[in-house]
């Protein structure tokens, strides 16, 4: 028996050691000293210094907490509201209603989030049709005709799905009362309103409790419904956290996360502390022998405590609602762009010098890739005024009408861009944009792990490095590095060429290799030894090189692409003169020199550009190294061989889809 | 006799196209203890609730001292009500329980306090005040929800059921109790039960009812001695239910024989119900009897044996405490008291045969009786 015991001690210690180990790994390295996940540099509370300094982190934090809170609120009324309803209906009608309530429950939150996202856009499209026609038959007032996902869907939808959790709690104690409860009031002097208040609600208060904790709780933890209904002028702690994994793996996510689960753990233990009371307290009630009286009744007693907690759940519920309403108020009324750009593509601390410059609050957003971006923005979700798309992109998204034409005497510093960087064939007339960085695409290969250095885009197609090579996960990209290997023009239209191109990458694919299609996880993989060769972006190299000294950059014998991304504002933009005045901010020499200190990618700004190699030195006080300094910003015989992209017709966009989803790759 | 307190005046009640009360008039006196007895379904409970003004009658009216009192919700009637599941507020304690409907009603503390402390020694519960509603048995949470009730001072109280959910020792000691509290604090009783033993013990009046109409109204001894058809008959006590012809005036026959008895004002050669309850009939010996049957079932009771004699194919129940075999010829004698004579009615035939008898006859209908009111 006891040998027996042990045994299955043991075994319930493995099953929660499986459980727990990545948890308790997350927690124990988010007081890690250095920056890595592997090794433990000695205990520091760094991370947890930077996140509460990290203000889209905080900023996300305080959306959550709104979010929760309110929704928690609205849905605990009207969950409870709703279990009365049903409480009242006859038991079959109630037992039907239960169970259509129980299926949001178990519905797949992916199918309840892209549902509610759709749902949305649609009412969207079809108030827009019905605020203009309101608007031409009257002049009153005017109805805001565009209407975009943020704040008010992402509340919707945390109401709706915590309304189920709410009547999941308190309809079982509507059905454990007394049937005769609300009689019994009446009938003591009580109209029906007072009945409700003074006895139902307090009889069913354990339930609305518990039932609110869980929707709070439901709220926090959730990611995939807010990820569809949060639009891009929302983001919600566990979309940040999201949006940060896709770059490398901080410290910072272990801490954030940690207190994430920190306070959900919370959460729950309060709710199962609270339901193992309330039992306990049922038990000793019913085991409990009678006592024999003479303890005398005292009645002022339970008055006013009574009055008190009630007084102050009062003062708590207005707090709430008044913190959530000045919130919400003081969210919209300030001046507010939208920005969406790429993972790790500023240096945060302008947006919080813009902030304090202009008294306009920055929403930070980021998309993974041009392709991605422009889906976004044709599903109507992308609701942003800047976005910092690539010159081909920005080429297709004039094209289709979708940019505004920038008022550039608002953005005097639009005359600091070298003039290399201006009328290029992607705004020929230099009338939609600001350039923001530019750079070139090459191989990052890790010295150690390839017998001698890469030089050809061969190397993306080479079985020597089977398992071992990342390739781009946009077709735009991806199909350049085979369409350079072949000798082709990276924007040919030739039917054959491209398919020979993309024969090229399926062929490469299906002898194995390629390890991954990736966008920014290449640095990871790359940092961390984990891949040999990889394309991407100059400037990112330039980044994982400080994590990892084994890596090296070339520009292949080929020649390559060179990019201009360039700041432009989408079309009815709803903060315009807001947006004029970031991409004037963004373009001014210093917010370049930081960005290139930051991202390490190529300044279009002369002055910058030129004065980096101070700049840096007066910052680290020792002198940028030539070869760093080339790789990120291109000598003008290097951009020689690159080529940059244009926008391909239409035929031809499809023809890439078409290859692509063929080559299997979301 | 005591002035009328509350008037039914042709009270209909339908669910859903189903009559539950049927054209209902009663009047309920001041001071006075009065049950509505009937079993499940009968409207006795709907009756209740017309008074607590839980439940709007269809058409007819509802007076209260006088005054119509249809549209008066129940918070507005000087009536307040004992739940059959004693519906205390488990979120308050024993003391704050009793005194809801006083601070409803904004009385000042001192005398809440004053009240409540009279009202739980009224129910033998001093003391019990800061103890929680489910820490208490299930007797002392009804003497609670009495407390509860009669703290308000209603001019009547109802009591629907009050006492089913207790066990049988304990609804004993609470009807004796219930009468004792009725004395004391002088209001109107109206008393909803299933049970007729219960309402025998404590009714001034009983009201038997079933299918939405008064059967019988009476005193308990009126509605026992003198039931007006089959039905009352056998709700109220036991009864062996006979047809029988009335010769004449104080003659019935039955089994073609006639019997002696003290009932009159029947046409001659009328057919009637006769009613012999099992406790008049003397066991003779056959020869001596007026009739000759034999013994079929014998069960020990306690203080008597329930014997089921065949005569002539319709079988009797007889309680006597002499002992006859199974299988014995017995006779049996009948004084002329022990007859009760009824007009026939639409419950004639229905009653009175314990051809199906069944030792657990005591428990018939009672099941179920809750639910049924209920819907």
């Amino acid at each position: 028996m006891k040998k027996n015991s042990a045994f299955s001690r043991f075994f319930t210690f493995l099953v929660f050691l499986f459980l727990y180990a990545p948890i308790i790994l997350l927690i124990v390295f988010s007081f890690n000293q250095n920056n890595s996940n592997v090794v433990w540099g000695g205990f520091s509370l760094n991370w947890y210094r930077e996140l509460f300094q990290n203000r889209i982190i905080m900023r996300s934090l305080y959306t959550t907490l709104l979010v929760s809170l309110i929704a928690t609120v609205i849905a605990t009324i009207a969950g409870t509201f709703a279990a009365i309803g049903f409480y009242g209906l006859r038991r079959r009608t109630r037992n039907v209603l239960n169970t259509v309530n129980n299926i949001p429950m178990m519905n797949a939150d992916i199918v309840t989030g892209v549902a509610m996202c759709l749902f949305f856009v649609a009412f969207f499209a079809l108030w827009k049709d019905f605020a203009l026609w309101i608007n031409s038959i009257q002049s009153l007032f005017t109805l805001p005709t565009r209407l975009t996902l943020g704040f008010p869907t992402l509340l919707i939808a945390h109401i709706t799905f915590n309304i189920p959790y709410v009547l999941l709690s308190v309809s079982p104690k509507l059905r454990q009362l007394d049937k005769n409860l609300i009689d019994a009031a009446q009938d003591l002097g009580c109209t029906w309103f007072q009945a409700f208040w003074k006895v139902i609600l307090p009889e069913i208060k354990p339930g609305i409790v518990s039932g609110a904790l869980t929707a709070f709780t439901m709220s926090i933890d959730d990611f995939i419904i807010s990820y569809f209904t949060a639009g891009s002028s929302s983001s919600t702690l566990s979309m940040t956290i999201y949006g940060m994994t896709k770059k490398r793996v901080s410290p910072e996510i272990n801490a954030i996360s940690t207190l994430l689960f920190v306070t959900v753990i919370l959460l729950l233990a309060i709710i199962n502390i609270r339901e193992a009371r309330q039992e306990r307290l049922a038990l000793r009630q019913q085991g409990a022998p009678s006592v024999s009286a003479g303890a005398p009744a005292a009645p002022k007693k339970p008055v006013i405590p009574q009055k008190l907690t009630r007084f102050a759940a009062a003062l708590a519920c207005c707090a709430i609602l008044l913190t959530a309403g000045v919130g919400a108020f003081h969210n919209t009324r300030k001046p507010i762009v939208n920005v969406c750009s790429w993972g790790e593509y500023i240096d945060e601390e302008l947006i919080t010098m813009f902030e304090e410059q202009t008294g306009i609050l920055v929403n930070y957003q980021t998309a993974e890739s041009n392709e991605a971006l422009y889906s976004l923005l044709k599903s109507g979700a992308g609701d942003y005024d800047v976005i910092v798309p690539s010159d081909y992109m920005i080429s297709q998204l004039m094209e289709e009408g979708m940019l505004e034409k920038l008022d550039y005497s608002q953005i005097p510093n639009f005359s600091l861009i070298d003039d290399r960087f201006k009328n290029l064939p992607y705004d020929p007339a230099n009338e939609y944009t600001v350039p923001y960085t530019w750079g070139t695409v090459g191989i990052i290969y890790n010295t150690t792990m390839v017998a001698e250095p890469i030089t050809s885009w061969g190397a993306m197609f080479d079985d020597k490095y089977a398992g071992e090579v990342l390739m781009f996960r946009n077709s735009r990209d991806a199909m350049a590095t085979a369409l350079l290997y072949l000798g082709y023009d990276v924007n040919t239209t030739d039917e054959n060429e491209l398919r020979q191109a993309a024969g090229l990458i399926a062929d490469a694919k299906s002898r194995g290799v390629y390890q991954a299609f990736v966008m920014d996880e290449i640095f990871l993989k790359m940092e961390g030894g984990n891949a040999a060769i990889g394309a991407y972006y100059a400037g990112d190299y330039l980044t994982a090189v400080e994590n990892n000294p084994d890596l090296a950059f070339v520009i292949p014998e080929e020649g390559s692409n060179w990019f201009v991304d360039a700041m432009c504002v989408l079309k009815d933009a709803p903060h315009y003169e807001e947006a004029m005045a970031w991409i004037n901010f963004i373009a001014s020499t210093e917010a370049n020199l930081r960005n290139m200190d930051f991202i390490w990618y190529a300044s279009p700004n002369k002055k910058a550009l030129e004065g980096y190699p101070a700049y840096y030195e007066e910052l680290y006080k020792e002198e940028l190294d030539q070869e760093t300094y080339e790789i990120m910003a291109a000598p003008p015989e290097t951009l020689e061989r690159c080529q940059s992209y244009i926008s391909l017709p239409e035929e031809t966009r499809r023809l890439y889809n078409e290859l692509w989803i063929k080559l299997g790759i979301q | 006799m005591s002035k009328e307190l509350i008037r039914l005046s042709d009270c209909v009640v339908k669910f859903d196209d189903e009559i539950v009360l049927d054209h209902l008039n009663l009047y309920i006196n001041d001071k006075e203890f009065l049950t509505l007895l009937g079993p499940s379904g009968c409207g006795k409970t709907t009756t209740l609730r017309i008074i607590g003004g839980f439940q709007r009658p269809t058409s007819g009216d509802v007076f209260f001292a006088g005054r119509r009192c249809n549209d008066l919700p129940p918070y507005k009637r000087q009536v307040n009500t004992v739940f059959q599941k004693y519906a205390l507020f488990t979120h308050l304690n024993i003391f704050e329980n009793v005194a809801f409907g006083l601070r409803i009603a904004k009385v000042p503390e001192a005398e809440i306090t004053r009240r409540v402390e009279e009202a739980l020694e009224l129910v033998n519960l001093p003391g019990y005040g800061k103890r929680s509603a489910s820490s208490l048995s299930g007797g002392q949470q009804q003497r609670v929800a009495i407390a509860r009730a009669i703290v308000n001072r209603p001019q009547v109280l109802l009591l629907d059921e009050p006492l089913a959910a207790l066990d049988l020792k304990l609804r004993k000691d609470m009807q004796v109790e219930l009468k004792r509290i009725q004395r004391e604090v002088g209001i109107t009783f109206v008393y909803v039960t299933h049970d007729q033993e219960e309402a025998l013990t404590m009714s001034d009046t009983v009201v038997v009812m079933d299918k939405g109409n008064i059967q019988q109204i009476g005193t308990p001894e009126d509605i026992y001695n003198e039931p007006k058809n089959a039905f009352v008959a056998d709700f109220i006590g036991e009864s062996n239910i006979i047809d029988g012809i009335m010769l004449e005036d104080k003659v019935v026959k039955m089994y073609g024989k006639k019997f002696p008895c003290l009932d009159a004002g029947f046409a001659p050669n009328e057919p009637v119900d006769v009613v012999v309850r099992p406790e008049d009939i003397d066991i003779v010996s056959p020869e001596e009897g007026q009739i000759v049957g034999t013994v079929t079932e014998v069960t020990f009771k306690g203080m008597h044996y329930d014997i089921i004699v065949d005569f002539n194919g319709f079988k009797w129940l007889i309680q006597t405490t002499d002992y006859s075999p199974e299988g014995a010829r017995i006779g049996v004698k009948i004084d002329p008291d022990g007859f009760h004579i009824m007009k026939k009615s639409q419950y004639s035939g229905q009653f009175g045969d314990y051809s199906s008898y069944s030792a657990a006859y005591d428990e018939l209908n009672e099941d179920a009786e809750t639910e049924a009111d209920d819907e």
